[in-house]
């Protein structure tokens, strides 16, 4: 008998206590994210070493949190939650729609040059091609993410090029696999006959001996466009002190440590600005991804 | 007209509305069926399983840092969640005879738990607050629709034996709550039970509780690491009746939130844009109020989005759940002899039991998300995770039920038994169980949208990914719209057959 | 004057089980309705609880326990009205030391001493019946209105039950069918048959063979 107004006291209680527990865990913690384009244990390793060369060359202590989704990324900068992100071409363009103020600061070295490949199974009898590949039509194909630049807006612009029509009407089904190390295991797997991805983590993938190139291959390659960049809120000179982002932009750039490098992997870090993904803004109002 | 000998046998049979309704949902299904694409696209789906079987043989408990925190951390949600849910639920079921507040909690618990949490990620980001709420919010409905059946259909003698002058406080607690108390603790343990399941699932999109670790490794393929975790999570509801204990649940309750772990820091601004921004559709956002223009616009901004997302959104959820329902109740009817003393000796009984409870125990979502890795995707996956994961929690209520049937010593054994004496007897009850879970199936089906089958959740959770909260919105809305039809349809279906059942069981 | 009624019918939902019924009860009484059962006896307790303004103490055929609550509260229950909500529930979860001391001896002097914190659906229904006793008797008032409060006890324990409710109450009706009992405790005895009053008298005026004609077809 006592359990039950002890169940109800306890309720009234401690519903002082969640809004008191959780709040200002980070208060003084420089936080940033990743949009989770690959398998989580890579990023995790990555970024935690990301994180600590941060703390250190910062001397502000900085967190890695994970998130499991692109959109997941967006909100968490968008909602200040974290101050610093390493985004995609589309998920950054959002970020920097939706948060006014926020700055592209730094991008890979190869990301002013990116590349999405579409791969097939060999069943599919597709071959390498100069020119984009008419016969796609009719087969089954899928995206990375949702919100992946690779992996889904890039790609989609030239199926809606050269079709003149949606996926959804071009292919006889349209999947998407979350990320890009998925889009490679289904179609090697031959769950899906097509697939776009990220040209890095296809290289990454095969040096980690993960492709079995009997079964999957590369038939077309995109023409270049901008990618990936660290993208850092307007509000953090505010928060830390005048100058910051200029330190972070300054320590992001001179990220010279090649294991760390490796890991994303890039050769090196430039400076980035917002006109530079101007392009990628267009293209995504043109296939109507942004409004 | 000729007059028909009173005693003549009718030539054809006569069959019950029962057996019609049977009838005309297997025809239903049938047809929704030859509509669904229920293909099998990897090319060598036994690869995958002969790996995952492996794993599941070889669970790595190593694997996962931390694993202790992170099931302290999956009870923990569970915990505060389904109190907050609870004790909500109790106060509305007070009010439950108002047509606002019913309605209100009709509508939130057609949204499921998944995306209640991503709704609340958008205001509230990765906060421990955000689980929390994902479950308390449509538990709260659930709770307050079976807690005020439960106080309605009780038998309340004491009541009027009561002095004259007594207040409503004290005859309340006194004469009405203590009798009802029994049931609404079962039903509130099964909940805590539900929101095990539910907090695990919440850690697919992002919260720190088992599913974080599950997706990961499921995607990944490190199916020992998946299966270490997956037996922890049976073993936790399995064990469940030993700590879980009356005397306990104040002290759980009471240290549960210090166990949520921290999160990102709530921003009041965020609530705010969230609230009177972001899901405000974009043309009134962005046109003056008074323009005609603006509410042209809105027009065909919903227009457009009911005819391309909603009503394709709402044909898939139909034709899966119709199919699900039925498969459902073919796999029910097929399941619960094996735990049932009519059929089997204790032996195949406990083994039927154990074979039941890691079914039912298994999330839909999970079941789903491995079918759809072997299988790749199709409403195949949706199809047999739907019916395995229900058909499973309906032949173990069934099962119970038949061993309250009495037989004749000289009763037939083995099929006979079974189509002449049990079905019959349990057939009632087994349909209201399985019109029960319609809604429930329905609900579901939509969180399988968010791992790519095109039902309604599945457009819902593209407009979240494209960060069009309106849209989200507005198809969230389609959905509970959809949910409490079916719903409605279902009572009235079950009335019209005379079916009932006590709702806290299904 | 107590209770009165004049000329009416009584029933439930519109249908009569009683037909113009005129009845005046006063202070002091001692009552005892007699009559087969499904004649009215309950209806008419459930009647004039009902019109009663004051302060009356119901022992329904049923005994009306909450059968998971003990018999310490069910018993207390008779005392709701006295309290505020606060101390109500404060006893729910922690009975005072002052209420048991007040509710123990009422209890022990119907037997149930030692069952005082057991719930009351584990009693058998003869204790159960005692216990919604003892709560008429906690609760006090105007008068007692019961309905068969002894059936479930033998005649020794008949007795002391009667003794008690009279010692607390000075108006009592009860619906009784031991009509030797009957005869024996009341100061008036009505008998119905037929849905009519078909004997209002002195109990002294009335012997054991002028009741058979109410159970006679």
């Amino acid at each position: 008998m006592p359990s039950r107004i002890t169940l109800l006291l306890c309720s009234a209680l401690w519903l002082l206590l969640l809004g008191g527990v959780s709040p200002h865990a980070f208060a003084d913690t420089f936080v940033f994210t990743a949009i989770p384009d690959e398998d989580e244990a890579r990023l995790r390793q990555r970024f935690d070493k990301v994180a600590a060369y941060l703390s250190r060359e910062l001397g502000v202590e900085s967190k890695y949190i994970p998130v499991k989704s692109y959109a997941a990324a967006v909100t968490a900068f968008r909602n200040d939650q974290v101050q610093l992100a390493w985004f995609g071409g589309l998920s950054g363009v959002r970020a920097r729609t939706l948060v006014p103020g926020a700055e592209a600061i730094a991008q890979g070295y190869e990301d002013q040059a990116f590349l999405t490949y579409f791969i097939a199974h060999a069943s599919t009898g597709l071959k390498s091609s100069q020119t984009f590949p008419k016969d796609l039509a009719g087969k089954t194909f899928t995206f990375g993410s949702k919100g992946s630049t690779s992996g889904r807006l890039m790609p989609e612009f030239y199926v809606r090029q050269n079709f003149m029509k949606a996926p959804d009407d071009v292919f006889t089904k349209v999947g998407f696999s979350g990320n890009h190390a998925k889009t490679i295991a289904l179609v090697q797997s031959g769950a899906y006959q097509v697939g776009a991805v990220n040209f890095k983590a296809w290289e990454n993938a095969l040096q980690s001996g993960k492709i079995d190139l009997a079964k999957v291959s590369i038939i077309w390659t995109t023409p270049p466009y901008p990618d990936y960049q660290w993208t850092i809120r307007g509000d953090v000179d505010k928060r830390w002190k005048t100058g910051f982002k200029q330190r972070v932009t300054d320590v992001l750039l001179n990220m010279k440590d090649p294991d760390l490098l490796a890991s994303f992997p890039r050769k090196s870090f430039i400076p980035a600005k917002n006109a530079d993904y101007q392009p990628i803004l267009d293209v995504a109002k043109q296939i109507k991804l942004i409004d | 007209m000729a007059a028909v000998p009173s005693n003549a046998a009718p030539t054809t049979p006569r069959y019950s509305p029962v057996v019609k309704t049977s009838v005309g949902f297997v025809a239903a299904a049938a047809v929704c069926l030859a509509f669904a694409d229920i293909s099998i696209t990897t090319l060598d789906p036994w690869l995958e399983m002969k790996r995952m079987a492996w794993g599941a043989v070889t669970p790595d408990f190593g694997a996962v840092a931390g694993l202790g925190m992170v099931v302290l951390r999956t009870i923990a949600f569970a915990l505060c969640g389904v109190a907050l849910g609870a004790v909500a639920g109790f106060l509305l079921s007070q009010i439950f005879h108002l047509g606002p507040v019913r309605w209100m909690c009709a509508s939130v618990r057609a949204i499921h738990e998944l995306f209640w949490a991503l709704i609340f990620l958008q205001m509230l980001g990765l906060s421990p607050l955000t689980g929390v709420l994902a479950i308390a919010i449509p538990y709260a409905g659930i709770c307050a629709k079976v807690y005020a059946e439960t106080l309605e259909e009780a038998q309340l003698p004491a009541l009027r034996t009561l002095p004259k002058g007594t207040g409503i406080l004290s005859a309340f607690f006194f004469a009405r709550l203590p009798d009802v108390w029994v049931h609404i603790k079962n039903y509130t343990s099964y909940r805590f039970e539900c929101g095990l399941r539910s907090s695990a699932v919440l850690g697919f999109i992002g919260l720190p509780t088992l599913g974080f670790h599950l997706e990961t490794a499921f995607s990944e393929g490190n199916y020992s690491e998946a299966a270490a975790l997956m037996i922890l999570f049976y073993l936790l509801i399995a064990t469940l009746r030993y700590w879980m204990r009356p005397k306990l649940v104040g002290f759980y309750v009471l240290i549960a939130p210090f166990l949520l772990g921290s999160g990102a820091a709530i921003n009041m601004s965020n609530i705010v844009r969230f609230l009177t921004v972001d899901i405000v559709p974009a043309p009134l956002r962005e046109g003056g109020l008074l323009a005609g223009q603006t509410w042209r616009n809105l027009g065909d901004w919903s227009g457009t989005l009911l005819m391309d997302q909603a009503l394709p959104g709402m044909v898939a959820t139909l034709l899966l759940t119709q199919i699900a329902l039925v498969v459902t109740g073919v796999l029910a009817l097929a399941l619960f002899p094996l735990i049932s003393e009519k059929f089997f000796g204790p032996v195949v009984r406990t083994l039927g039991h154990v074979f039941l409870v890691v079914l039912r125990s298994t999330p839909e979502f999970i079941l789903a998300y491995v079918f759809l890795q072997l299988w790749g995707p199709s409403m195949l996956p949706a199809i047999v995770a739907l019916s395995l994961h229900n058909g499973a929690i309906i032949g173990h209520l069934v099962g119970r039920f038949s061993d309250e049937v009495r037989l004749r010593p000289d009763s037939p054994r083995g099929i006979n038994l079974y189509g002449f004496e049990i079905v019959p007897r349990v057939y009632g009850q087994f349909l209201a169980f399985l019109f029960y879970r319609w809604e429930v199936i329905m609900r579901e089906t939509a969180i399988l949208g968010i791992l790519g089958i095109a039902t309604l959740g599945f457009f819902v959770d593209s407009a979240l990914a494209d960060i069009r909260l309106d849209r989200a919105m507005f198809l969230i809305a389609v959905m509970v719209v959809f949910n409490v039809a079916v719903d409605s349809l279902s009572r009235y279906i079950r009335g019209r057959l005379h079916l009932s059942t006590r709702a806290g069981q299904a | 004057m107590l209770f009165r009624l004049s000329n009416e019918n009584l029933g439930y939902d519109g249908t009569p089980v009683l037909r113009d019924i005129s009845l005046t009860v006063s202070a002091g009484e001692r009552v005892a309705l007699v009559g087969e059962s499904g004649a009215g006896k309950s209806t008419l307790l459930s009647v004039l609880q009902n019109r009663y303004d004051g302060n009356t103490a119901l022992i329904p055929q049923d005994p009306g326990l909450v059968r998971s609550l003990s018999v310490f509260h069910n018993v207390y229950m008779g005392s709701l009205h006295r309290h505020s909500a606060a101390y109500n529930l404060l006893n729910l979860v922690w009975p005072r030391q002052s209420e048991i001391a007040r509710i123990r001896p009422i209890v022990e002097r119907l037997g149930l001493g030692e069952k005082l914190f057991e719930p009351a659906g584990a009693l058998s229904g003869g204790q159960q019946q005692r216990t919604a006793i003892c709560r008429a008797i906690l609760q006090g008032g105007d008068a007692v209105l019961g309905d068969e409060p002894v059936s479930a006890a033998d005649n020794h324990q008949s007795r002391a039950i009667l003794a008690a409710l009279s010692d607390t109450f000075k108006t009592i009706i009860l619906a009784m069918h031991d009509v030797d009992l009957a005869l024996e405790f009341s100061t008036r005895i009505i008998g119905i048959k037929g849905g009519c009053i078909a004997l209002d008298a002195p109990a002294h005026a009335v012997t054991r063979s002028d009741l058979d004609f109410l159970y006679r077809d």
